[in-house]
């Protein structure tokens, strides 16, 4: 299964000028390797600001090699069948439960990511890695409605799962996100592994399936801006980004609750650089480093110094970090072993071809 | 019927107002995304959804995008090795398959044809696994760092030029071969002036296939891609989710019109090649 | 046609480097993954060597054997489009002035040397409901409008323009085969029709045959084995095509390719992602065989 975040330009900015500032012509990686510490990182596009590489290089004298993927599914098809060479990793966090589980992560030694003590409390005892043996949060974020405003008001995911007046004009994701979203509507936890549950979830689907216009991969927020549907089933960074472009465009959490997300940074079995992975580790979770890289993503951070720095703007944007009352009635997605993974996707598999 | 000039001879196809205009209007079926594309990479706006003014800034960006420019040489690289490797593995085969008898021949053919048929995403995860069993060696220097990535696509890409070549060769008279040996030429001799020549058309059209085969695939690259080998269409796939298209726009249009220019001097260069065989 | 053992060494050297390739880079990696789609899963990575046939009798689902006949239809009408649009096209290329040719050839090629996802991006700019196609419509039927309403006849043309629903759905899926694999077929009709002798065709047109019958009695036949071969460069691999279904489908278009895709990456179910491809393989290598066979009987007779 997938929770897919995506990375979001949310700001007409220098694209990427940071990032591959750092990158070196491959012909002279090679010849380098040998004297040079370097640490290679293999995260989603545009996930990060364009100073923090250049600031890393600099203090700490350690080359960033970067390499990009665009799904969890795809990261972890890679790398299972071994590590070609990569020392830090941006999975979320089901994916990382699961890679925990398949033994693909080294453990982190705290001892030399000081910097985790800026983490909030809440952030660093989760279900999908106790006591954060294997992980450090990266960001996180939530799926929610995109919506146009002049059109449509959602309050509820009953708005493209049974209630029919916009039929035709919404978009669902093809991931699995979308039966996730309407066991929440039917009351259920999206984690339930009861086979009844989720039996309601796929005829519900079946039943609204005519509504859809289709099952988008993770183009939602283009189909919203091109005016080819109202409603959207997006992530929120997502929708973030083509409300810069258009007034008319909102977010919001409907009042079920949600499914919430988070990457984090992880460490591979078989990297190459494991000090200079913690190293770098550490330095994106220095407060000014990590609000500079928030303010940029604009996704909600869980570092509590970082939080401190930002500006009330992006603190305050409910599109951003959403109101407590939201994430009281959110879940984020559990890896229950492949036995319950795999009833789910068979699940999404008949909503699909059904 | 156009009445420019005198009227078409019964044979003058490429003069018959018909054949034009399907010919033009498949190319504006073709050319019309492509035209689009071009427009966007002009557009004031992250996204290749709405038009909003006019700019040059995303080629700026696009030279100035060093990851960009790498993928782009890197894809360029490897597309030209596979093609060159990919027509010469695929006219010899289709020799091959043309020339002899051999126990077991319907079964070769079809097997080399095999790689047409498997789903890209289950050669992709083959791949991925045979490179991680045998251990083949990371790290090596540009453009050895490609290899892996090389012979992936030489895999994938030499049954389309065979087929074509082979289709190509079923017209091949080879009293030809007998002639020009009889005429006291070398095998190696009959081979460059008088195979070669009539599979001509066939290599083009493969090589060409072979090209377009490579420059856009994403499944087998990503499987056999390591941390120093990053690719156009790699980069693409992880851009464009998060909306920083036109600079890709851009970069495919600096190549459409590289190419088009290329091909333009050639032809200028080179006496015009003889038609037919 | 001669046997191998009159010119061992030439046909060796024609025929092992290929074989090599493909035996080094294809059979073994499929190899590889034959023998997954016998295994079992145990845990998130390892798979077991049970020699199961279970995920085989999985991949038999009904829900899955009407996903591959959905996508055998579509994939069957798509070739069968793309062979009416290509002959002309390799026809006219064939008989363009020898300059001209490589021109023309590199121009059917050249769309496709951008990449798949930003051209599709800006083919649903062409195509979407409000895209410049429709608004091209639009502006024709507003003229038709102008024109009818003074004599009386702007009823013909309806109370309000509703522009056409092109994209997400299987006509769409069709269009985006037609345009991707249009190459596929072009380029081998123009590889065996550039060989077609002009003097069979004026002999034909002098005997009085008509340009129709000569084209079907003279050229469709010396066009075959590219017509064979562009058929089987585009029937066979249209069946396996998801990214298209992906991008242009809607919620009935799932083909065979996305479920094979969905197996090996989101549902993490790599022996039933191999069981299913090899099945597809099975079917594909059957229908080669023959052609193969059947060829070489046609060379024997000949």
């Amino acid at each position: 299964m997938s929770t897919v975040p995506k990375r979001v330009f949310t700001r007409r900015r220098l694209l990427n000028t940071g990032v591959t500032a750092a990158v070196v012509l491959p012909g002279l990686s090679g010849a380098l390797k040998a004297q040079a510490r370097e640490v290679v990182l293999y995260n989603w596009d545009s996930y990060i600001d364009p100073e923090t590489i250049p600031a890393f290089q600099e203090e700490t004298g350690i080359r960033v090699r970067y390499d990009l993927f665009a799904s969890n599914d795809e990261l972890f098809a890679k790398l299972r069948a071994g590590n070609p060479g990569y020392d830090v990793v941006f999975p979320s966090n089901d994916w990382v439960a699961r890679m925990i589980a398949a033994d693909m992560l080294m453990p982190l030694d705290h001892d030399r990511i000081p910097n985790l003590a800026n983490i909030m409390p809440r952030f660093m005892d989760p279900r999908h890695d106790p006591g954060r043996a294997h992980s450090v949060p990266y960001f996180w974020g939530t799926v929610g409605l995109g919506y146009r405003k002049s059109v449509a008001s959602p309050t509820s995911w009953g708005v493209i799962y049974t209630d029919g007046t916009h039929a035709g004009r919404i978009a669902v994701q093809r991931e699995i996100d979308t039966l996730l979203a309407g066991l929440k509507y039917l009351g259920y936890s999206i984690n339930t592994t009861d086979p009844d549950e989720i039996e309601d979830a796929v005829q519900l689907l079946l039943q609204a399936k005519a509504g859809f216009k289709t099952f988008a991969p993770d183009t939602g927020q283009d189909l919203l801006l091109s005016r080819e549907v109202d409603l959207a089933l997006e992530y929120n960074g997502d929708v973030l980004q083509v409300m810069q472009e258009d007034d008319d465009l909102s977010f919001v959490v409907p009042e079920e609750g949600t499914i919430l997300w988070e990457d984090d940074m992880v460490v591979p079995r078989g990297a190459p650089h494991v000090e200079e992975a913690h190293a770098f580790i550490d330095f994106v979770h220095d407060a000014e480093n990590n609000a500079r890289i928030a303010e940029w993503v604009m996704y909600p951070t869980p570092n509590a110094a970082a939080k401190e720095l930002l500006p009330q703007e992006i603190i305050g944007n409910p599109a951003i970090f959403p109101p407590d009352a939201v994430l009281d009635r959110s879940e984020f997605a559990l890896y229950q072993g492949e036995e319950i993974q795999q009833m789910r996707n068979d699940a999404m598999t008949r909503v699909l071809a059904g | 019927m156009l009445r420019r000039g005198p009227p078409p001879g019964p044979l003058d196809y490429s003069r018959r107002w018909w054949l034009r205009a399907w010919l033009a209007l498949t190319f504006v079926f073709l050319y019309a995304p492509i035209a689009i594309l071009v427009l966007f990479s002009f557009n004031d706006s992250r996204r290749n959804i709405v038009w909003q003014g006019f700019t040059l800034d995303y080629y700026v960006k696009a030279a100035n995008n060093v990851s960009l420019l790498e993928a782009f040489s890197n894809s360029l690289v490897i597309a030209a090795l596979s093609t060159v490797i990919s027509v010469v593995l695929g006219g010899l085969l289709a020799l091959a398959l043309y020339r002899f008898r051999f126990p077991g021949r319907p079964a070769v053919e079809a097997a080399n044809q095999l790689p047409i048929v498997v789903p890209e995403i289950c050669m992709g995860v083959a791949l991925l696994v045979f490179f991680a069993e045998v251990g083949w060696p990371r790290g090596l220097p540009w453009p050895l760092s490609l290899s892996n990535i090389v012979a992936g696509h030489v895999a994938f890409s030499f049954p389309f030029v065979a087929v074509v070549v082979r289709a190509r060769l079923a017209g091949f008279d080879r009293a030809q071969e007998e002639a020009s040996r009889d005429l006291g030429a070398s095998e190696w001799q009959t081979f460059r002036r008088v195979t070669l020549p009539y599979m001509r058309p066939g290599l083009i059209a493969g090589g060409l296939l072979a090209m377009t085969l490579s420059l856009d695939d994403f499944v087998i690259t990503f499987f056999t891609s390591g941390p120093d080998t990053l690719t156009f269409p790699v980069k693409v796939y992880s851009m464009v989710r998060f909306g920083a298209t036109p600079e890709v726009n851009a970069a495919s249009t600096v190549l459409i019109a590289i190419t088009i220019a290329l091909t333009v001097v050639a032809m200028r260069l080179q006496a015009p090649p003889k038609a037919g065989g | 046609m001669q046997s191998w053992r009159e010119q061992p060494a030439a046909f060796f050297v024609f025929i092992l480097p290929a074989t090599l390739w493909l035996l080094a880079f294809f059979l073994i990696p499929l190899a590889l993954i034959w023998v997954i789609s016998f295994g079992e899963r145990v845990g998130p990575v390892d798979i077991a060597f049970t020699w199961t046939s279970a995920n085989y009798l999985d991949a038999l689902d009904p829900l899955y054997l009407k996903l591959f006949w959905r996508s055998l239809w579509i994939a069957a009408v798509a070739t069968a489009v793309v062979l009416v649009v290509a002959f002309p096209v390799a026809f006219a290329i064939a008989f363009a002035p020898p300059r001209a040719k490589p021109l023309l050839l590199l121009l059917v090629v050249l769309p496709f040397w951008t990449n798949m996802l930003i051209r599709t991006y800006a083919m649903l700019a062409v195509l979407r409901g409000n895209g410049y196609l429709n608004w091209t419509l639009e502006g024709l039927w507003e003229a038709t409008r102008l024109l009818l309403t003074p004599i009386g006849l702007g009823w013909l043309t309806g109370e309000r323009f509703v522009p056409l629903e092109l994209l997400y759905n299987n006509t769409a899926v069709v269009f985006g085969i037609v345009y991707v694999y249009l190459p596929f077929m072009v380029l081998p009709l123009y590889a065996s029709l550039e060989r077609l002798d002009r003097s069979l065709l004026e002999a034909s047109l002098d005997l009085g045959a008509s340009q129709l019958r000569t084209f079907l009695a003279v050229v469709v036949p010396m066009a075959r084995p590219g017509i064979v071969s562009g058929l089987m460069l585009v029937f066979i691999p249209a069946i396996g095509t998801f990214l298209i279904s992906d991008l242009l489908g809607g919620p009935d278009s799932q083909l065979l390719g996305n479920i094979i895709e969905r197996q090996f990456k989101a549902a993490n179910n790599w022996p039933l992602g191999a069981a299913m491809s090899f099945l597809l393989l099975y079917v594909a290598f059957a229908l080669l065989l023959v052609r193969a066979w059947l060829g070489a009987r046609g060379l024997r007779d000949a």
